[in-house]
């Protein structure tokens, strides 16, 4: 099953489009038909700013609650202006149709009273085929 | 046979005379789609104060700071606040506060102080004012010492 997930994911990230910088995430919506028991999907978490940031990427289902998904890298420090791949693996669960959120998130400027977390929400709606 | 030159080339230029040039014009599409993105840029944290009667303790009162984050969009996404549910209180506080934050956007659009989910349908730079309130009700008071809260801005 792994192997099938491996391959689920190396044909998305084929066909994913290639990400322009200094976006947050790229794309913030997609529909993915998979054959497999899971889908994939290849996005974009981008740093507008100067510095380097930690970057983190977390999959919720539509009422936010986490989903178990298969994220590679789950957490990376990002540089400046820079942008990079991150494989996303959702589990359909048995389910035919799954909506979820992939969101990318990061802390800038930590360590104050009251710090922001910019988060950026990308809706990707994964189907299943038989 | 100057005659049947002028002739032959005559009757040449009278065959060729209805043809019309073969040049051609031909039109190049040229598509693009654009998909909603966002950029959250956090320009800056916000500062919160203690009121008089020490039962709010908030980026509105006298000394504080909202905290700015730089919103830039294509259109066809939304900008919300999470509930806030990471906070650092000193050791003496031990009584329950209720935590709202809110936002306010100037700029490419403009949205009225809220704190529910609203719809960024103007494309280009906005502002996020981000403010934050921490309430305490009854004979309950903020104490000495530090406070830290993280706001959860959501561009989706």
């Amino acid at each position: 099953m792994t192997k099938v997930r491996i391959f689920v994911a190396a044909l998305a990230a084929s066909l994913a489009p290639l990400a322009a910088t200094a976006q947050s995430m790229t794309p913030m919506r997609g529909e993915v038909r998979a054959f497999a028991d899971a889908f994939a999907v290849r996005i974009f978490p981008g740093n507008p700013y100067d510095q380097r940031i930690r970057v983190e990427v977390h999959v919720y289902d539509q009422d936010f609650q986490p989903i178990d998904a298969e994220i590679s890298p789950r957490a990376f420090l990002l540089a400046g202006q820079a942008s990079r791949p991150v494989l996303v693996v959702v589990p359909f669960d048995g389910a035919t149709d799954r909506k979820v959120r992939i969101c990318t998130e990061s802390i800038p400027f930590p360590g104050e009273q009251t710090q922001i977390r910019a988060q950026i929400c990308g809706k990707f709606f994964g189907h299943r085929r038989f | 046979m100057k005659f049947l030159r002028a002739a032959m080339a005559a009757s040449l230029l009278a065959a060729c005379a209805g043809q019309t040039a073969s040049a051609a014009t031909g039109n190049v599409l040229f598509n693009g789609t654009i998909t909603a993105t966002c950029t959250l840029t956090v320009n800056s944290n916000g500062t919160m104060t203690v009121s008089s009667n020490l039962q709010s303790l908030s980026s509105h009162n006298a000394g504080g700071s909202a905290g700015s984050v730089q919103v830039d969009t294509t259109g066809g996404v939304s900008l919300s606040v999470d509930p806030v549910t990471v906070t650092t209180v000193p050791a003496s506080d031990v009584t329950a506060t209720t935590w709202t934050p809110t936002f306010a956007t100037s700029g490419a659009q403009t949205i009225a102080e809220t704190g529910t989910a609203t719809p960024l349908t103007v494309p280009g730079t906005s502002t996020a004012a981000i403010n934050l309130t921490g309430t305490k009700g009854g004979t309950n008071r903020f104490s000495a010492g530090g406070y830290q809260a993280t706001v959860t801005v959501r561009c989706e």
